[in-house]
């Protein structure tokens, strides 16, 4: 992003006002000067009124510095108007232009998702403070359950402590398992390293035998990792297994356990909230475009009313959590009314693309608009993603 | 930028390997990347504005307060030359004069100090925007996430929470706590039915307003009259409005004229048109009025940007499938607040299919095609191998139960 332009003005604006600064400084003792010498005077001379006069003259003529002063603030007020215009040039200046007025949020729904994403992130003092002064209290159910998660991170990250998050692994385990979350393998073999390290060789097969021989089926080439790297077991770091103490272990092992923990409560690993506002600030410019588009042609369009968005809004994939079908022919997005159909050439059109080619089932075939292929409408099928 | 969030988040009883941190086919396009981010910098209009907005405010302020001293000490000294005072009273005033030009030293000093503040806070702010970049971007959209957070709580009175997030968060730089602040006083006197401070506020920025052609300070001067009228004093209510009603009739004489109407109505009324003036919610309007003069004056939006945000996220996510269940956890629209907010807006619209296979949540592309089952449920070829690797060859489709083998599956072809 260019914010040269910027910049640029804002220096401007910056250094005309220390200009100002000292111009207007030197006014004011200038004039603490004069007045000074013409006190000096009304002590030495008896008759005090040619001293005033010839003050007054010379406060009324010291028009040099007032005169730089006048044009210092002139030059001052232009970079005050041009900086504005400058950010309106370079910046959307109104990013409500793209908001549909009419559609109030629930100030409480809105405020509950906030307290809750405040809760998530850790910050429990600030959700609770929220709570109390939106007047919400105690309606933040998900409190206690992030409390916990948050402790068995922290003990992970800060203490290295993994004690909280095997409890809290194992006592969840047939629930990771059916989420094919491999935590509770990444955990056991933490503390086996650990294990090793600090104690003997000996105990760390105990340990694999008692803790990790039920993980074979999933994760057999990474205990046999494990089991190998003791033959190093003192010289871990100059051995073919070294990644095996690269911090990013940890790391991974906390990011598993706050995605199973979050999914495990109903909610997404990322926080919803801050998804939103991401697909919100790609969104955004493409709609604002697309408003000054139409406010330039002048065209009123019914925003408010609107079923679908006029103009088509390219997520990137991270956004992408559902399918979406266009038919690649009517342009239209598959719904319950008009779902995806599979000819026998195994070419997906929408139904009423295919009511249309057929003429609405007058014509028992038709041909693919993609192949060669001759399509019998009996055996078109619809398709569910 | 961590690019491997959409795999692995389902609860349901289906299974997925881990994802390899980058498929082959999610590439990374910095060049898309980067021209998402100039874009977004683009939305920051309002972090900019505001406080330049203060800045200016108070280089004007200062300035006039200055200028206004300056030539008074000059006439006073003129003055003294004009009159025939004695040499002791000479002595007096021009010794008053330069203590007078001490204290103006000073407050110049003062103010240049306020004014270096705040064009710090600006500096600050355009040194902001420039530090995003592509790698930072997760920390700096988290800090945006939270200047957008306490825009909303300024504009909602949360201050306390405002305040402990900012600090908490070290970006009090970037949140205009102390601009709201000023606006709460006036707000909050509202709300006791003072228009005082109100008043006070249009005074200060008459010019501005007046640009603007707003109204503010006339409908407050309304809102006085009519509480005269509440209180039966006429003749106060008729020489207040001779005082200040009338220079507005030039240009709003139909609502000067209603208004005034009320004296002849008085306030218990039943004629809705003269009642209505007399509701007590008429002060609530005027807080939203106020309100609106005072996010133009400083170029904010009139909406919290969370609302905006919001409401372009959610329509940008939303599809007509969206409230169906069965999708994965990391979908906003799968938590029902979400879905409460979202149930007005329109849906997006897509130019090209993206299908995500309902098994691996991953996207089905030309790397990993879309396989049709015989009951018409589709997933990826990748989720199909590996559950037939696993049972045999058998498949089992995990929402109807219907059970194939592997040589049953047929490739869709989506383009």
């Amino acid at each position: 992003m260019e914010l040269k332009s910027i910049k640029d003005a804002f220096d401007r604006v910056a250094n005309k006002q220390k200009l100002s600064y000292t111009k207007t400084q030197e006014i004011i003792q200038m004039l603490s000067q004069e007045l000074d010498k013409a006190l000096i005077l009304l002590q030495e001379q008896f008759d005090h009124r040619p001293i005033l006069a010839s003050l007054k003259k010379t406060l009324q003529e010291n028009s040099p510095i007032v005169n730089q002063l006048e044009v210092t603030e002139k030059e001052l007020n232009m970079a005050l108007t041009k900086y504005p215009k400058v950010l309106e040039k370079q910046l959307s200046s109104d990013i409500s232009k793209a908001y549909r007025h009419n559609v109030e949020f629930d100030t409480h729904v809105v405020n509950q998702i906030i307290a809750n994403f405040f809760y998530r992130q850790g910050m429990f003092d600030v959700g609770d403070c929220f709570l109390v002064e939106t007047g919400d209290e105690s309606e933040c159910s998900t409190r206690e359950s992030f409390f916990e998660m948050h402790r068995i991170v922290e003990a992970m990250e800060k203490r290295r402590e993994l004690g909280p998050a095997l409890n809290w692994a194992t006592s969840n385990s047939e629930k990771l398992k059916q989420a094919r979350s491999d935590l509770e393998m990444k955990l056991h073999s933490l503390r086996f390293l650990e294990i090793a390290r600090d104690q003997t060789s000996q105990e760390a097969i105990n340990y694999a035998r008692k803790h990790m021989a039920g993980f074979a089926d999933s994760s057999l080439y990474e205990i046999q990792k494990l089991i190998c790297s003791l033959l190093w077991s003192r010289n871990l770091e100059h051995s073919p297994y070294s990644d095996l103490l690269a911090p990013s272990r940890w790391n991974d092992a906390v990011r598993e356990l706050t995605r199973q923990y979050c999914n495990l409560l109903g909610e997404s690993s990322e926080s919803a909230l801050s998804t939103t506002v991401s697909a919100g600030t790609q969104a955004l410019p493409v709609l604002l475009k697309y408003m000054n588009v139409m406010v330039a042609a002048s065209k009123k369009l019914d925003w408010q009313s609107v079923e679908q968005l006029p103009v088509a809004v390219e997520l990137s994939e991270e956004f992408q959590f559902r399918s979406v079908f266009v038919c690649p022919v009517s342009k239209e997005q598959a719904s319950d009314e008009n779902p995806p159909m599979m000819m026998s050439c195994g070419h997906v059109l929408c139904k009423q693309t295919i009511n249309k080619m057929s003429k609405n089932g007058a014509r028992s075939s038709f041909k693919c608009p993609y192949c060669p292929t001759d399509v019998d409408i009996s055996r078109c099928r619809q398709l569910h993603f | 930028m961590e690019i491997d969030p959409v795999t692995n988040g389902n609860t349901d009883a289906v299974m997925t390997e881990p994802t390899p941190a980058i498929s082959p086919s999610r590439p990374l396009v910095p060049s898309s990347r980067l021209s998402q981010l100039t874009e977004s910098i683009k939305l920051e209009h309002q972090l900019l504005r505001v406080p330049f907005e203060h800045y200016k405010k108070t280089i004007r302020a200062n300035h006039r307060s200055l200028e206004r001293e300056v030539s008074s000490v000059v006439s006073s000294v003129g003055d003294l030359a004009d009159n025939d005072w004695s040499k002791d009273v000479a002595v007096s005033r021009l010794t008053s004069l330069v203590s007078r030009l001490q204290g103006l030293k000073r407050k110049l000093e003062e103010g240049s100090n306020v004014e270096n503040l705040q064009a710090q806070r600006c500096r600050a702010r355009i040194d902001h925007l420039d530090s995003a970049d592509v790698e930072n971007i997760t920390e700096w959209n988290n800090t945006k996430l939270k200047r957008i957070l306490v825009d909303y709580m300024l504009r909602m009175s949360y201050f306390e929470t405002a305040s402990k997030l900012s600090e908490s968060s070290n970006i009090l730089d970037l949140v205009d706590i102390d601009i709201f602040r000023e606006a709460k006083k006036v707000i909050d006197a509202l709300k006791r039915r003072e228009v005082a401070s109100a008043l006070a506020w249009c005074a200060d920025n008459k010019t501005r307003l007046k640009k603007s052609k707003s109204k503010l300070e006339f409908q407050l001067r309304l809102q006085e009259f009519i509480e005269l009228v509440r209180a039966d004093s006429y003749k106060q209510a008729i020489l207040y409005a001779r005082k200040h009603l009338t220079p507005w009739g030039a240009t709003h004489m139909n609502e000067l004229q209603h208004v005034l109407a009320t004296l002849a109505f008085k306030s218990t009324t039943e004629c809705a048109k003269y009642k209505a003036l007399f509701e007590l919610q008429q002060w609530d309007v005027l807080v939203h009025q106020f309100k609106q003069e005072f996010c133009k004056l400083y170029g904010m939006t009139m909406e919290p940007l969370l609302n905006i945000y919001l409401q372009a996220g959610l329509t940008a996510l939303k599809t007509p499938y969206s409230f169906e269940e069965g999708c994965t956890k990391e979908d906003p629209l799968s938590q029902e607040s979400f879905r409460k907010l979202a149930l007005p807006l329109p849906y997006s619209k897509q130019e090209h299919s993206k299908l995500v296979c309902y098994i691996s949540k991953e996207l089905m592309d030309t790397e990993n095609p879309p396989q049709v089952l015989p009951n018409g449920y589709v997933y990826s070829t990748k989720a199909l191998k590996e559950m037939a690797d696993r049972n045999k060859g058998e498949i089992k489709c995990p929402r109807t139960g219907f059970v194939c083998n592997h040589t049953d599956l047929i490739k869709a072809y989506i383009s």
